[in-house]
């Protein structure tokens, strides 16, 4: 008895510094349940966790759609992950306060700017995101185009709608809007040939009025589209995730402002329509022959400044973002990666292929992801407005200059 | 003495009995409403430290259009309350008179009572939608198809019918309880003595299914002003502008979308101060009735 109790402190004793050097660190994303990321997932718990013996490594994976609610409660409670996953611009640098800097982290990295906020860098990218028009070549050639030869120019571009509302079978883009994401997608890419630079460098800082000339002109065509029968009709009540990207994919709209990143993606549109079925192009605008691509950082890491092992979750945030596990996430998903030393040779397909070498060609930041959330907000409601015809394009700016001096302000 | 003795033991016993819930009251109710009015005196964001900006979350309130709009809204939804009394009170009316079938339309009426909004809005978004059945229904005979979520004019109407649909059964429920509360016998007499349906309806049923009315009243109330979110995050988003916007959809979307946790806490303080009026008149009233 006495040798089984003696047995029993000792491995207790032998035990404790162990126990006491388990560490537990919480990743929050909406991704990590994506059976198409489990590679990437498996392998950075696993290289993390053979670095670091003793530390565990746990995704949580919260729902998309009220991934910010929950995220600013668990910040505002003291009480959130060590790690999350976060989208750029406003997304992220609107909680700067609540992370940890990673500046001397973040040399190798694409798209770094969305994830800046002043001169602190508060999350590393996993990837680059952006806007592009995908096509549907067969119905190109139904309707008498060359699906060789996307319009390159809006005049072109008007031509092949038209030539889609002469045809009547279906409607030339795809559109859901019932978030207002759809007015956020038109006003970027949009705005990516638009834009001057110093009116893009206006609206990184919310000093863009939106009664200037190139705003109008975006508020005036989105609505132009919509009365022209560009759009499918009920694009308010249409969600854009999913249900305007599996209207494309059945093949029941020949265009749709679509990503870059890992969903309503060149892999996702090639698996379902088939690769000699998809293209892409950059968007054109109205009154100029300028094209960018609109491009931006996509989604990446930041460490929780409260986190009790905030150095260790750094770490953690550095084997995320590093290139052997960004080129699994890269290669199952088909995202581009944010990290320049990433080998993108095991994704092929001619449509991504054309998206690389716009990629090389002139590009734009996104617009819509650096408007202060409560003018994004009011774009939403504007934008319906707009396709519903409750609201016209003098009242909508109106309200949008004075939301936009509101978020100035505050 | 004894009897005062005895009346303090079973006040403290009394006390004991009621701590728990007392203090659950106090932890889980009490706490974070004062939490939340001080809350609403600040310029939380939800990240950092907050600082006191007195009233000024308020006066951003009372000029904030979307508010506004909530707050129209929630007058129309309002406006519809005596169609969600009127029709479970027929509906229960004919199956009481022994319709055909009025057990199978009981348990039709009532199934949609247990499915979650979201179930709910889930259907309907298919029904709804602008190439739904609804609308396929539309065209079918002939007729313009509607776009029933997507414009301002019928969003609104569309998302408080789908609302209607999915609760009138348990009101129905409840007013057949209180049909059988009704003397059968007084019935009969009135209908002896020539008084035909609606006589007997306006003399008779009504005035003894007074408490039923009341109480569903409130209850219906109560669901139209904190039971539609569900329904609004799935089929509209609130939108199309602020057209299905509610103040509770608000408040979720300035606390966390907008990351706006005090000013969130100044809606739902004003929020909280006119469903307190609105229920303490419907107490009123009721206590009045009931004192008639």
């Amino acid at each position: 008895m006495g040798r089984i109790a003696g047995w029993l402190i000792g491995t207790a004793l032998a035990a404790a510094p162990t126990l006491s050097m388990a560490q537990e660190l919480t990743v929050w994303d909406w991704k990590s349940g994506d059976p198409a990321a489990a590679n990437y997932f498996a392998a950075v718990k696993t290289a993390f966790e053979a670095a670091h013996p003793g530390v565990t490594v746990n995704f949580v994976m919260q729902p998309h759609d009220q991934y910010y609610t929950l995220l600013g409660t668990a910040l505002g409670s003291s009480s959130g992950p060590d790690v999350m996953l976060l989208h750029g611009g406003s997304q992220a640098t609107s909680r700067a306060e609540a992370l940890r800097p990673l500046n001397d982290m973040a040399e190798g990295f694409a798209g770094v700017a969305d994830f800046t906020a002043g001169d602190k860098t508060i999350a590393l990218p996993l990837t680059i995101q952006g806007f592009v028009v995908y096509y549907n070549k067969a119905l190109y050639e139904a309707a008498g185009l060359d699906p060789s030869k996307p319009p390159q120019t809006w005049d072109e571009l008007k031509a092949v709608c038209d030539a889609f509302k002469a045809q009547g079978t279906v409607p030339c883009f795809a559109m859901g809007n019932k978030e207002g994401f759809g007015g956020d997608f038109f006003l970027s890419s949009l705005a990516a040939d638009l834009f001057t630079p110093e009116e893009q460098a206006q609206m990184a800082t919310g000093d863009l009025p939106w009664t200037s000339p190139h705003m109008r002109t975006i508020a005036e065509t989105w609505v132009q589209t919509s009365q022209d029968g560009w759009y499918p009709e009920g694009a308010n009540a249409t969600a854009k995730f999913m249900d305007e990207y599996e209207m494309f994919m059945r093949g029941e709209a020949a265009n749709t402002i679509g990503l870059l990143s890992d969903v309503a993606h060149w892999k996702q549109f090639e698996e379902f329509l088939g690769p000699e079925n998809v293209g892409v192009y950059v968007h054109p605008a109205p009154g100029t022959s300028d094209l960018r691509l609109p491009v931006s950082g996509g989604i990446g890491y930041a460490v929780n400044a409260s986190s009790a092992n905030a150095d260790l979750a750094a770490d953690l945030v550095k084997t995320l973002s590093a290139p052997e596990q960004a080129a699994i996430f890269a290669v199952d998903t088909g995202a581009l990666p944010a990290s320049t030393a990433v080998d993108t040779s095991a994704l092929s397909s001619p449509t991504l292929g054309t998206i690389l070498g716009l990629m090389n060609g002139p590009t734009s930041p996104l617009a819509h992801a650096v408007m202060a959330p409560t003018v994004m907000e009011e774009w939403h409601r504007q934008s319906q407005l707009l396709v519903s015809g409750e609201t016209t394009v003098d009242d909508a700016l109106a309200r949008m200059e004075e939301i936009r001096l509101q978020a100035k302000s505050n | 003495m004894a009897r005062r003795t005895i009346g303090q033991a079973e006040r403290r016993f009394a006390a004991l009995v009621l701590l728990p819930a007392a203090l659950l009251l106090l932890v889980f109710r009490i706490v974070p409403l004062l939490w939340g009015f001080a809350l609403s005196f600040t310029n939380a964001n939800g990240l950092g430290s907050a600082d006191w900006v007195g009233l000024a979350n308020y006066q951003a309130v009372v000029a904030d259009e979307a508010f506004q709009d909530a707050l129209v809204n929630t007058v129309l939804v309002l406006s519809t309350l005596p169609v969600w009394i009127m029709l479970p009170m027929l509906l229960a009316l004919l199956i009481h008179q022994g319709v055909p079938g009025g057990r199978i339309f009981r348990a039709v009426y009532f199934l949609p009572a247990v499915l979650s909004s979201v179930i709910v809005g889930s259907i309907f978004n298919v029904v709804l939608r602008f190439d739904g059945s609804l609308n396929a229904a539309l065209k079918a005979v002939g007729l313009h198809p509607v776009d029933w979520l997507g414009n301002g004019w019928t969003a609104l109407l569309s998302l408080v019918t789908v609302y209607l649909w999915s609760t009138f059964g348990m009101s129905v429920l409840i007013f057949m309880a209180g049909l059988s509360t009704i003397n059968q016998e007084m019935l009969e007499a009135a209908k002896l003595d020539g008084a035909r349906f609606w006589a007997r309806l306006r003399f008779i049923v009504i005035p003894t299914l007074r408490p039923i009315i009341e109480f569903v009243a409130v209850v219906t109330t109560i669901g139209l002003l904190t039971g539609m979110f569900g329904l609004i995050y799935v089929l509209t988003a609130g939108g199309p502008g602020t057209a299905t916007t509610l103040p509770e959809f608000l408040i979720w979307l300035e606390q966390g979308k907008l990351n706006r946790p005090g000013y969130a806490a100044a809606i739902s303080a004003v929020l909280f101060v006119l469903m307190a009026g609105v229920a303490w008149a419907q107490v009123r009233i009721m206590s009045r009735n009931a004192d008639l």
